[in-house]
C-alpha cells in the first residue's frame, strides 16, 4: 500500500484538490520530541574534541532541534578545519533517546602565506616562503613563520646577508568565562637585517654600474610584540598590542644630504617602544570571492620615550574594502589612508609601492618589510583608492578548487611630510593589474601581472 | 602603446565573456510531455540524482530537503517559458524506521504528507516526477525547446550561512597589520572562514531538443 502512495499522490495532485493520504502515524518533526542522549564526533585526528564541541549549538540532554543541528554543521564547516561534516541521528539506549553523530573529515590546515620571488637591479634575485598552521594543537590557534633571503648585496660579497624572519602565534578565540566571544591573544617576533640606499636620488643613478659602491644605511631590527584583545561581536576584533624593538643602524659610505632621501632612523643603537590599538571587522560572505560585506581595519600606534623608546611618534592607518556582487561577478572597492606624525622610524612610515600594483620607477613593494629597491623614500601620508572587478572562472572539486580573474586599478598618493608635495615614487600614480587568483587546499595564490611588471619596470 | 591597448581590450573582453563557475555536470533528462485541459504536464526521470549512495544521507534521521525545479527553455536562447518548482522534505525516523515525506508545490503550498516504508519506495518516488504542471501549453515556444531540471539536495540559505559565520581568521603576519608582502605567487589572505563547497549537491539535467509535436494530447 505504501509503495502506491506516490502514484496516488500524483493522481491526487493532478486532479486539483488533493485528499490527505493515509498517515499510519505522525512522523512530522514537530511531533517528534526526541532527546539527545549523547553527541558522538567521529573522524577527529588532530582537532581537539573539546574545541569542536565548543562550536556546537546543541548539547547532550537537549531536545533534538534540527535547525540547531544544521547550524552546528555549517559552523564546523566554516571553521575551516574540516573538508566534510555530516550529521545523523541513531537510536539511543531507549525509545525517545537518540545519539547525534557528527562525522568529520579533517582538512589540511597548513597553508602557504607567502611565496616570494623577486628581482631588482641591486638584487638580481631574492625569495622567501611563509607557512602557517591554522589549527595549531587542534585548538584553532595560528602558528606562522615566514622568511625572505636576499644574500649579500650585489657588489659587496663580504657584507652580511640580508634577510627577514617572522614568527607569529595567534589565538583568535580563547574561551574565557565572562567574555562572550572569547579572548584574542597573539605574539609576533621578527628579525630583519636590511639596507636602505642613501644615494640622493631614487634611481641611485651615479652608481648604476656598480651598486656595491653606493652609500647605504645598514640596519638590524629585533622585534617582539604581544597582543591581547576581545571580540565585541562575531565579526569584530578590538586589539591592544605592545611592541618593543631593538634597532642598530650604521652608515656605509657617505650618506646623502638630500632631504627625504635618507631613511628615518637613529644611527647606532636605538629602541622602539610603542603601543597599538587595532579595530578590525570582516563581514564578507566569502574570504576568496566576496560578493557582499566589508573588511576594515583602523589602527593607531603611539611610540614614546615615556614607554622607554627613542622614537616619539604616532601612526594612524585606516583600510577599508567593500564587496558587491554584480551579475555573478565581484566588484571590490578598496581604500587606505595612513598618517605618520613625529619622529617615526622609516619602517613605521608608509612605503607607497606596498600599496600600488606596480611603480613606474625603481620602487618595488617590499618583502617582509625588506626593501630590495634603490628607492629609500618612506612617506608620512598615504592615500590609496582602488577598484577590482573579479570574474569567476571555475569552481570544482580539485586541487585548484576555485579561480577568478581579477582586473584592478589603483591610485596612490603619498607625501614625505604632511602637507608636502607628492612623492614621485612612480611616474604615474595610477597602476593596474590583471591577476589570476586561485583557492587551493594549501592557500590562496595570486598570479599577478602587475607584480611581474613591477619587477621589470 | 597600441599593442598594450589591444591586450587590455582582449583581457577585458575575456573577463566579460567568461562563463560563471560551473556548479555541477549536466546529465541527460528523460522527459515525457502531455497536454491536458490546456496545461503542459511533464514526467521527468531524475533517477541519476538519487543513486543508492544517497540512502545514507536521506536516512540520517534528520529532515532532508530536496528542491526540484523543472523549466522549459527555447533552444534559440532566452529565459524560461514555463517553470515548475516543488520542495520535498524527507525524514527517516530512526525509531519508526520509515520515511516521512512532505511534498510542497504551487498547488499544495501547505504540503501533502505521507509515509514510505523503505528507501526503495522513496527512491521510486523521487526518481520519477510525474505529471508536473508546467503551465499553459500556449506558452510553449514556437520553435524548438529543451526541458531542464535542477535538483538541489539540502540547499543552504545565505541566511543560515550568515548566522553561523564568525570572524576568527588567523592573520598570516601575526598582529602586525599593514606590512603585507608583495609576492608573485603570494597568498593574499589566510582566513579560517570557509564556505561549504558550493553546488556540491546540485544536479542538473537537460533534455534533447524537443518540438511542440512531441506533446501528447490526453
Amino acid at each position: 500500500m505504501l509503495a502506491l502512495l506516490p502514484a496516488l499522490l500524483a493522481i491526487a495532485l493532478a486532479q486539483g484538490a488533493p485528499p490527505e493520504p493515509p498517515r499510519p502515524r505522525d512522523l512530522s518533526p514537530q511531533s517528534r520530541r526526541y532527546q539527545i542522549e549523547r553527541i558522538q564526533i567521529v573522524g577527529l585526528e588532530r582537532a581537539k574534541e573539546s574545541e569542536v564541541r565548543r562550536h556546537l549549538l546543541v548539547a547532550e540532554g537537549d531536545l533534538l532541534d534540527e535547525e540547531r543541528v544544521l547550524l552546528s554543521r555549517l559552523r564546523l564547516l566554516q571553521l575551516g578545519w574540516f573538508s566534510r561534516v555530516e550529521t545523523r541521528v541513531e537510536k539511543g539506549t531507549e525509545r525517545g533517546l537518540v545519539v547525534l553523530v557528527l562525522e568529520v573529515a579533517e582538512r589540511n590546515t597548513v597553508i602557504v602565506t607567502d611565496f616570494i620571488l623577486g628581482s631588482t637591479d641591486p638584487e638580481p634575485i631574492y625569495g622567501g616562503l611563509g607557512l602557517s598552521q591554522q589549527n595549531f594543537l587542534g585548538r584553532g590557534f595560528g602558528l606562522s613563520g615566514a622568511f625572505v633571503y636576499g644574500g649579500s648585496p650585489v657588489g659587496r660579497p663580504d657584507d652580511p646577508d640580508r634577510f627577514a624572519v617572522r614568527a607569529s602565534f595567534f589565538a583568535p578565540s580563547l574561551e574565557v568565562r565572562g567574555v562572550r566571544h572569547g579572548l584574542v591573544l597573539g605574539t609576533t617576533f621578527m628579525l630583519v637585517r636590511g639596507e636602505e640606499f642613501t644615494c640622493g636620488d631614487a634611481e641611485c643613478d651615479a652608481f648604476r654600474s656598480d651598486f656595491g659602491a653606493a652609500p647605504r644605511i645598514r640596519y638590524e631590527r629585533i622585534m617582539g610584540e604581544g597582543t591581547v584583545g576581545i571580540r565585541p561581536g562575531p565579526f569584530e576584533r578590538l586589539l591592544a598590542s605592545y611592541r618593543y624593538e631593538a634597532v642598530r643602524a650604521s652608515e656605509v659610505g657617505a650618506a646623502t644630504t638630500v632631504p627625504g632621501m635618507e631613511p628615518a632612523i637613529f644611527l647606532g643603537r636605538s629602541l622602539v617602544s610603542a603601543v597599538t590599538g587595532t579595530y578590525e571587522m570582516d563581514t564578507r560572505d566569502d574570504f576568496f570571492f566576496p560578493q557582499e560585506g566589508m573588511r576594515g581595519l583602523f589602527q593607531v600606534t603611539f611610540g614614546s620615550r615615556l614607554l622607554g623608546g627613542d622614537y616619539e611618534y604616532s601612526r594612524y592607518l585606516l583600510q577599508l574594502e567593500t564587496a558587491f556582487g554584480v551579475l555573478g561577478r565581484g566588484l571590490r572597492l578598496q581604500t587606505a589612508v595612513g598618517i605618520a606624525q613625529g619622529n617615526a622610524p622609516f619602517f613605521d612610515r608608509f612605503y607607497a609601492a606596498d600599496f600600488s600594483y606596480f611603480a613606474l620607477g625603481p620602487a618595488l613593494g617590499r618583502a617582509l618589510e625588506l626593501n630590495f629597491s634603490t628607492d629609500p623614500r618612506y612617506d608620512a601620508f598615504l592615500a590609496m583608492g582602488g577598484v577590482e572587478y573579479a570574474v569567476p572562472l571555475w569552481s570544482k572539486r580539485s586541487f585548484f578548487r576555485r579561480g577568478y580573474l581579477a582586473l584592478g586599478t589603483r591610485a596612490v598618493y603619498s607625501t614625505g611630510t604632511l602637507g608636502g608635495k607628492r612623492t614621485s615614487f612612480t611616474r604615474s600614480p595610477v597602476s593596474a593589474d590583471v591577476a589570476l587568483r586561485f583557492d587551493t587546499p594549501v592557500g590562496v595564490f595570486n598570479l599577478s601581472a602587475g607584480y611581474l611588471l613591477d619587477n621589470v619596470l | 602603446v597600441t599593442a598594450g591597448r589591444s591586450i587590455a581590450a582582449a583581457l577585458a573582453a575575456l573577463a566579460l565573456a567568461a562563463p560563471p563557475p560551473a556548479t555541477a555536470a549536466t546529465s541527460h533528462l528523460g522527459v515525457k510531455l502531455a497536454a491536458r485541459n490546456g496545461r503542459l504536464l511533464a514526467t521527468v526521470d531524475l533517477g541519476a540524482a538519487f543513486a543508492p549512495p544517497v540512502e545514507r544521507e536521506l536516512g540520517n534521521g534528520l529532515t532532508n530537503v530536496i528542491a526540484v525545479y523543472v523549466s522549459v527553455l527555447p533552444t534559440d536562447g532566452g529565459g524560461p517559458a514555463l517553470v515548475h518548482g516543488r520542495v520535498i522534505e524527507i525524514l527517516f525516523d530512526v525509531w519508526e524506521e520509515a520515511y516521512a515525506v512532505t511534498l510542497k508545490d504551487p498547488r499544495t503550498p501547505q504540503g501533502v504528507s505521507f509515509v514510505l516504508a523503505d528507501f526503495r519506495a522513496l527512491r521510486a518516488f523521487l526518481a520519477e516526477e510525474k505529471d508536473l504542471d508546467l503551465g499553459p501549453v500556449a506558452l510553449l515556444p514556437e520553435g524548438g525547446f529543451v526541458v531542464e531540471a535542477r535538483v538541489e539536495v539540502n540547499p543552504v540559505s545565505k541566511e543560515q550561512l550568515h548566522r553561523t559565520r564568525e570572524f576568527i581568521a588567523n592573520p598570516a603576519g601575526g598582529s602586525r597589520a599593514g606590512g603585507g608582502s608583495r609576492s608573485v605567487l603570494g597568498a593574499m589572505a589566510s582566513f579560517l572562514l570557509r564556505e561549504p563547497a558550493p553546488g556540491s549537491d546540485v544536479h542538473l539535467f537537460r533534455s534533447r531538443p524537443l518540438g511542440r509535436g512531441e506533446v501528447v494530447a490526453r
